[in-house]
């Protein structure tokens, strides 16, 4: 019963996001204009990607403490389903960025922290493919996800509010802060974030079922 | 304790002993030196003063640090293993190859200064900006070196795990070296100092913490 619960929550948030977040009236902001809706779709990816690696980060904890390799593989399922969203939230930044920016790409420290972000869990999965033996795999890979965690923290989370960016809610731009999202978006943003975040654990848990199938 | 110093005294000796790769490293610093100032590096900004000499400063560190468990492969593992345990070996390990880093960065800004003349105006962040690099490089390089080498494959994995990891440090600090090259007022450094301090301190922690777990079979 449980395990349906929180399923069929996922899935009304996302749908109502999907709809609402092109429905609702948004306020007038210059240069951002209607594209403030993409709020909904891509930094929600955003903040379901970090959810994802820090429950990877969590059992990777848990499998250095306990030697349980489930923990294992439920790790690399939180971290393949966090790559996921860190696709779709590159995807959804670039085309955004296309027609606010007018470039796919820019160099600013956001899209650089993201960037990072994905090539040090692209050598994560390097990193788990190279290794034969699967305790130490599993030994190995957590050490390093632990690592890359809190690195990427810092990265995405510290270094852009050090410097000036033209992403939303830095630098004065309009966005992501107290002054600029209002109420009206809050009521689709944050049911968005949960949606996703439900979503995502759904994900993961099918990938560590078949994970745990094609084990035994 | 003594046994930590122990470590390094037989860090430092075996390098000595093995002079061949001193001498490498010192012929890769003086020949990538002198064909930047081939290239032209001799009328470089500012600014691409110091991107140069990081990006040099940082493939030193990778070299050097690529040979961190050279000592520990195969057989010796176990060696080493007896004589002392994984927290001795990593703060050992940690100190060393520090020491190292920050003795061929000092080198490089050498070399720097003789080819391109030295435009810092204060030597003393400047100084501090490449103890606090070398330092958080020394973490980093020697955990992902450790990774490498432990799952068996270490030639190409190690740089592929660093690279990414490091972006952080080199941008705080080479932030830092510009401010010391340009001689901005010292409060505008002093945060970025701080961050990249507390930054040093937290990678050091998790090295001294995860690598136990590295060190057993």
């Amino acid at each position: 019963m449980q395990q349906t619960f929180y399923k069929v929550i996922g899935v009304l948030l996302v749908i109502y996001s999907l709809i609402f977040g092109l429905l609702t009236s948004i306020p007038e902001l210059p240069i951002i204009e209607e594209s403030i809706r993409n709020l909904f779709y891509h930094v929600s990816m955003w903040f379901a990607m970090v959810a994802m690696m820090a429950g990877s980060f969590a059992y990777s904890i848990t499998f250095l403490r306990k030697e349980k390799i489930q923990a294992d593989h439920r790790t690399e399922a939180l971290t393949e389903t966090g790559m996921l969203f860190a696709f779709l939230g590159l995807f959804t930044g670039m085309i955004w960025a296309r027609f606010t920016w007018g470039a796919w790409w820019t160099n600013d420290p956001k899209l650089n922290g993201s960037a990072i972000t994905i090539l040090i869990y692209l050598a994560y999965f390097i990193l788990r493919n190279g290794i034969e033996d699967e305790r130490k795999k599993a030994r190995i890979s957590a050490v390093y996800n632990i690592f890359a965690f809190v690195m990427m923290i810092v990265f995405i989370g510290i270094l852009p509010r050090m410097t000036d960016s033209l992403h939303p809610g830095n630098g004065g731009n309009p966005g992501f802060n107290s002054y600029d999202l209002d109420n009206r978006l809050r009521l689709i943003f944050y049911p968005a974030v949960i949606g996703w975040v439900l979503m995502g654990t759904w994900i993961a848990s099918l990938r560590y079922r078949i994970k745990k199938l094609s084990n035994s | 304790m003594s046994n930590i110093r122990l470590l390094i005294q037989r860090y430092i000796r075996q390098e000595i002993r093995n002079s061949n790769a001193i001498f490498s490293l010192g012929i890769y610093l003086m020949g990538i030196t002198y064909l930047i100032y081939q290239l032209g590096g001799s009328n470089a900004s500012d600014n691409s003063w110091n991107t140069l000499l990081w990006v040099v400063v940082f493939f030193a560190c990778i070299m050097q640090a690529s040979r961190s468990f050279e000592l520990e492969s195969r057989d010796y593992f176990y060696y080493y293993q007896c004589i002392a345990g994984p927290k001795e070996t990593i703060v050992a390990k940690l100190i060393y190859n520090s020491l190292y880093m920050l003795f061929l960065s000092v080198i490089i800004w050498g070399l720097f200064s003789l080819f391109y003349g030295n435009e810092v105006s204060r030597p003393t962040v400047f100084a501090l900006g490449l103890i606090l690099g070398c330092v958080g490089f020394s973490s980093i390089l020697t955990l992902a070196n450790g990774i490498a080498e432990r799952s068996g494959r270490s030639t190409t994995l190690s740089t592929i795990l660093a690279l990414p990891l490091t972006l952080p440090i080199l941008k705080l600090v080479s932030t830092i070296n510009m401010h010391a090259m340009v001689g901005a007022p010292f409060d505008e450094t002093a945060a970025i100092i701080g961050s990249l301090v507390t930054l040093d301190i937290a990678i050091g922690l998790l090295a001294y913490m995860l690598f136990p777990y590295l060190w057993q079979d």
